[in-house]
């Protein structure tokens, strides 16, 4: 058992940093694109000009000195800072000084958003709006995962009969993304029907009460959480079942059979347990392409999460925050990553072990 | 506790030689078995009234060539069917009792690996990925109730009558070589003590020397724990090693049954001589011999003798098919024994 | 290609193909009736749609209701029953009077009214203008009875149904009770009657009205045109946008455009990784782990994302979009989809023959493992399309696409920001919806068959 833990251990090890490297890199690339143009330079001119001006208007404020000689000073201090920030360099070197604060996280302050405390720090706008679309990947995700495994489950066993048509039929309704759904949800249930609300987390004016609040916010999540399932559902249940399918006529569970053990023990551990590596991996490019998708979904909600954030920095031209969110966007999707090879580590002993073996 | 391999497999022995003492008759009797499924082009005739009895104790070869239905007929013994059956008829008396009239769930409860279990063709594929090694030996124990520590004690028994090192119970398949994998797949199929073990092509996919020592293990048992094995082969050279008795199919249908010692130096049917006549021999000098032609296709069998296109003995009679004829060392499907004895030599 | 028969077992392919082959058939005809350039100017809006309503629906509503819905007519000097009299006044003084009459049997209101005249005069010459409207009952309303006639604004376009004045007074005629009544002259000048629980509920009077100009001018003041717009609720194929636009420009453009992006894109992309699949796969070793590593590198890349940021930073054209899609795209999933399949083919005996009479890697690669591995690639690409054309649908959503361009995505962009869905325009969602619905399906229908053909492993189920 500690043997196990032990190759677990170490193959976690190896992967989480071999994805943090690959995390730097799209970073490096995500701010070379983003100041191809120059706009982080801009950004931090800016910032150091108020900074600086702030600050020796206030340090100098009762010495009397007069306008140009303020200006002087104040010159001079941002001269001293751009060297310090390195914006004398060349590009590449420039891109490093930018690449270290996207990997710290360093985001800086926005120029004109803020977060629900009225925070300018980018981190703080963002760790207010992270959370709500963790809230609605996760519900999705963990309900498509389980409705979709069962659902292809039970279609293999049932292979050709009515059910299984229908839903090989419909797989092609993944095609569509969840926020295409969502928008089709929203004429249906908000718009024509009228029982469910156009979008939002909460309804406008904030009710008191936790369990309120609480129910508030579940109401919300239906229409949201349906568009990303059902932009994904079929096509899962429908790769997944065909896995299955392709997994029973394996050998082993032939031999299985024959060795009398009771279908639902060959189900679990001869056709569940082999499959489930494969499974994990596609539901992992599913989930990153979700991700992704959230930007465009919570738009057409009004859902205030990371998306919609994105999507209205955009609006206001907010560099900083825009930046800042692909920056998060880069981790979110290596720690998902991540946690999803530890997840296949777990399912598939073949990974643990190296090529070398434990012999 | 360690045990030494040996010892442990003494214990074992002792205890089946007793038990086995105890019983006499048939292990298997196989009358008229017929397996017959569709194919988009028609109907395949898979085992086309096969008839048979093995003796306890007793190990029998199923010789054939590729397409055969051997292996259709093994998966017939143990009810391994596939979807489009068309035709499954016939009568399988295992300790003298007619498991064909047992429902799906008593079959599985009381047939499969109790009394019969199966090694079965490309072992490498044949254990489960995902799941350790030593779990899958005791897995057929465990199903049927036993203790934790009991089945896993069992386990390391029989991994020591095979000759597989106790550590690789906690290993994956992966882990283990083609001739490592191959004798867990046998260990496997002994854990439970069966009266018969089938074997389907166990050595084809490995090297001359891992056969050798593979057959080697086989004979060990057999001679030691008093095991039948049925050995479905169409590796004529290494099936002699094992077999007491000897079936020989061709295009589905059972051709000769005779003694080993019979079949294995002077064949019956002429089928069997030559597939006798095609493998090489260490000391004596011959050239080995082909058959032309293909064998038939078993979704169109031919009226008649199904051997007759090929066969170098043929005559008029042979348009109509023969019947099973009784032989002093066993059973001919060849009109040229209609007498009962050998005819025209 | 005896795919294409197979294909025709698949009902859901058949179907799949006949959209497609519908979509085909809608972008050849879009770009041989509307030439791009000509397309993008339409698309421009204002000039070529003043004639045209705001936000109407499609002319097929009218199916669905039982009431008659108010289309569009224009009344100008040349139709039948206007009259024109022209009479002498002294002092080089002249009038003219111009009976506009129209038939109006429609079950709704229209949804605008406007009067545009084209006068030929000097400075200081503009005719005076006075304008009086009848109703089929007998009714007379004088439109600008604020002012004795109409003002210099309301020159060439008089916007009779936003004057603000004439709302004033026609709700006070119309409401003496309420306090700072309003009634939109569109609706006053045409009530049947105003006894109703809400303006919604108005019903246009049936019969025959007209509107009368009466114009006193100088001698060599001349009237070129006049045009009474009646605006209906209804308009075209596909409706209008709050620009005027004609939706079924956008609508039919949508179908080469989308066609073209997503199929552009899909080959470029999956066409690239099944090539870089193919040599790294061969070349095995560094080169193999670094495309793997490249592979991993494009998963957590948020490709979306910076796809956004690079549209936003430096709005790209549509052709630089693709490249940049394309290029994001290379070392996609595919790559280890390909590479198993790839590896297997690597072992075959065959390829070692090859090797043996001396060819080369790349001779290998490129004559003997992809040409026989390309049928795999058809299924990957043909369900990978949709993704493409629906990314560059989200972009257009952003507001990150071509501005110039129409296109589906832009239609839908344009009804959110307009709210369409709340203010009841779902003409406006569900008809871009369903083009890429449609057109999504279509693919997908025969992606998933021809994968069900090609895939050994499916076909042996």
């Amino acid at each position: 058992m500690r043997e196990a833990f032990g190759r677990l251990g170490r193959y976690s090890l190896l992967k989480g940093v071999s994805l943090f490297l690959m995390v730097v890199v799209a970073l490096y690339l995500t701010v070379f694109i983003a100041n191809w143009g120059g706009e982080l330079d801009k950004i931090r001119r800016a910032q150091i000009k108020y900074d600086v001006t702030v600050g020796v208007s206030m340090a100098f404020a009762d010495q009397g000195l007069t306008q140009e000689q303020l200006q002087v000073i104040i010159d001079d201090a941002v001269a001293t800072q751009y060297r310090r920030f390195g914006l004398d360099r060349p590009f590449i070197i420039r891109s490093f000084y930018y690449l270290r604060d996207a990997v710290t996280l360093n985001l800086g302050r926005a120029e004109m958003m803020t977060s629900d405390y009225g925070s300018r720090q980018v981190t703080d706008i963002l760790k207010d709006r992270v959370p709500r679309t963790l809230l609605l990947i996760a519900t999705s995700e963990l309900i498509l995962f389980f409705l979709a495994l069962l659902i292809a489950l039970f279609l293999s066993r049932r292979y050709g009969g009515w059910l299984d048509r229908v839903i090989v039929g419909l797989a092609p309704t993944s095609a569509a993304p969840g926020w295409f759904y969502g928008i089709f949800l929203i004429l249906i249930f908000a718009a024509v029907l009228g029982v469910l609300p156009y979008g939002r987390m909460v309804q406008i004016g904030v009710p008191k009460g936790t369990w309120e609040y609480f129910f508030s916010v579940l109401k919300h999540m239906v229409l949201p959480v349906s568009a990303i399932i059902i932009g994904a559902i079929f096509s899962s249940i429908y790769s997944w079942r065909t896995f299955f399918l392709i997994y029973s006529s394996e050998d082993y569970v032939e031999l299985a059979r024959a060795k009398g053990l009771s279908s639902q023990a060959i189900e679990r551990r001869y056709v569940l347990r082999p499959t489930l590596p494969p499974i994990v991996t596609s539901f992992l490019l599913m989930i990153i392409t979700v991700w992704m998708g959230m930007i465009i979904l919570e738009s057409v909600f009004n859902w205030p999460g990371l998306g919609q954030t994105f999507y209205e920095a955009m609006q206001r031209f907010d560099t900083p925050v825009i930046v800042g969110i692909v920056v998060i966007y880069g981790y979110l999707l290596a720690a998902t990553v991540f946690m999803l090879d530890f997840i296949y580590a777990l399912l598939d002993p073949r990974v643990r072990v190296g090529p070398g073996g434990s012999r | 506790m360690k045990r030494s391999p040996r010892r442990s497999s003494q214990t074992v022995a002792d205890g089946l030689r007793r038990s086995r003492a105890a019983s006499t008759g048939s292990v298997l009797r196989v009358e008229d078995l017929y397996l017959h499924f569709r194919a988009s082009n028609g109907t395949v005739q898979a085992v086309d009234g096969v008839s048979f009895e093995l003796g306890r104790g007793e190990s029998l070869a199923v010789l054939g060539e590729s397409g055969c239905g051997k292996t259709s007929l093994a998966k017939a013994i143990l009810r391994l069917l596939p979807r489009n059956i068309h035709r499954f008829t016939g009568r399988v008396f295992l300790n003298g009792t007619d498991v064909m009239e047992f429902g799906e769930e008593k079959f599985r409860q009381q047939v499969r690996w109790r009394q019969i279990s199966l090694v079965s063709q490309a072992a490498m594929n044949s254990l489960n990925p995902v799941v350790k090694v030593g779990h899958q030996v005791a897995e057929p124990l465990l199903n049927h109730h036993m203790s934790k520590e009991k089945a896993f004690e069992r386990a390391r028994e029989v991994f020591g009558v095979v000759g597989i090192p106790e550590a690789f119970m906690n290993r994956y398949a992966f882990e283990l070589s083609g001739g490592m994998r191959q004798r867990a797949i046998i260990a496997m199929a002994l854990t439970t003590n069966p009266d018969l073990v089938i074997l389907d092509e166990p050595t084809s996919a490995l090297d001359v020397l891992t056969q050798a020592s593979i057959m080697n293990a086989l004979k060990k048992i057999k001679h030691d724990l008093g095991q039948s094995f049925m050995l479905i082969t169409h590796d004529i050279a290494t099936s002699s090693e094992l077999a007491d008795e000897v079936l020989c199919m061709y295009a589905g249908q059972l051709v000769e049954h005779s003694k080993a010692t019979r079949f294995y130096r002077d064949p019956l049917h002429p089928y069997a001589q030559k597939l006798m006549a095609s493998v090489p021999t260490l000391r004596i000098e011959k050239k080995p011999e082909f058959i032309p032609g293909q064998p038939p296709s078993l979704l169109n069998p031919p009226s008649g003798c199904r051997f007759a296109a090929r066969c170098h003995r043929r005559f008029e009679r042979c348009q109509e098919e023969p019947p099973l004829f009784t032989h002093e060392d066993g059973e001919v499907k060849c009109w040229l024994y209609e007498k009962g004895s050998r005819d025209g030599e | 290609m005896k795919w294409l028969r197979e294909l025709r077992r698949y009902p859901s392919a058949i179907v799949g193909m006949v959209i497609l082959v519908i979509f085909v058939l809608f972008a050849i005809y879009a770009m041989i009736a509307i030439p791009i350039d000509q397309a993008v100017y339409l698309w421009r809006g204002s000039g070529p749609w003043l004639e045209s309503p705001m936000r109407a629906a499609p002319l097929y509503y009218d199916w669905f209701t039982r009431d008659k819905l108010p289309r569009t007519f224009i009344i100008t000097l040349e139709d039948e029953g206007v009259t024109v009299t022209e009479e002498m006044l002294g002092g080089g003084m002249k009038q003219l009077t111009i009976v506009l009459p129209f038939d109006y049997d429609y079950d709704g209101l229209p949804s605008e009214l406007q009067l545009y005249q084209d006068w030929q005069f000097e400075t200081g010459q503009r005719p005076s203008v006075y304008l009086t409207w009848k109703k089929p009952d007998g009714q007379i309303i004088p439109l600008h009875p604020a002012q004795e006639r109409l003002h210099r604004d309301s020159f060439p376009t008089y916007y009779i149904s936003q004057d603000k004045a004439l709302e004033r007074v026609l709700g006070a005629v119309a409401f003496p009770d309420v306090r700072d009544p309003i009634l939109p002259p569109h609706m006053g000048l045409l009530a049947r009657d105003l006894e109703v629980p809400s303006l919604a509920d108005i019903k246009p009077l049936h019969g025959r009205y007209e509107m009368v100009m009466q114009c006193v001018m100088e001698q060599g003041v001349e009237l070129r045109e006049v045009r009474l717009r009646v605006y209906g609720q209804i308009h075209g194929w596909a409706g209008t946008d709050h620009q005027r636009r004609e939706l079924i420009v956008a609508l039919l453009w949508g179908a080469p455009i989308g066609l073209a992006f997503g199929l552009l894109a899909a080959v470029g992309a999956q066409l690239s990784t099944f090539v870089l699949g193919g040599i790294g796969t061969w070349m095995g070793g560094k080169v193999d782990a670094v495309f793997r590593r490249l592979t991993e590198l494009t998963m957590i890349l948020p490709n979306l994302a910076i796809l956004i940021m690079i549209a936003h930073f430096y709005e790209p054209s549509i052709w630089r979009i693709l490249g940049i899609v394309i290029l994001l795209n290379i070392f996609s999933a595919s790559y280890m989809v390909y590479r198993s399949i790839i590896l297997q083919t690597k072992e075959s005996p065959y390829i070692e023959a090859a090797q043996a009479y001396g060819a080369g890697g790349f001779r290998i690669i490129f004559r003997y493992i992809l040409p026989r591995l390309a049928p795999m690639l058809l299924p990957q690409f043909v369900i990978v399309v949709p993704a493409f054309v629906f990314l560059e649908a989200s972009l257009a959503l952003l507001g990150l696409g071509d501005p110039m361009l129409p296109t589906w995505g832009k239609v839908l962009q344009d009804s959110q920001n307009q709210g369409a869905l709340l203010t009841g325009h779902y003409y406006w969602v569900f008809q871009p919806g369903l083009m890429l619905m449609f057109i999504g399906f279509g693919f997908a229908m025969v992606g998933y068959s021809l994968d069900r053909i090609v895939n050994p492993k499916l076909r042996s189920l």
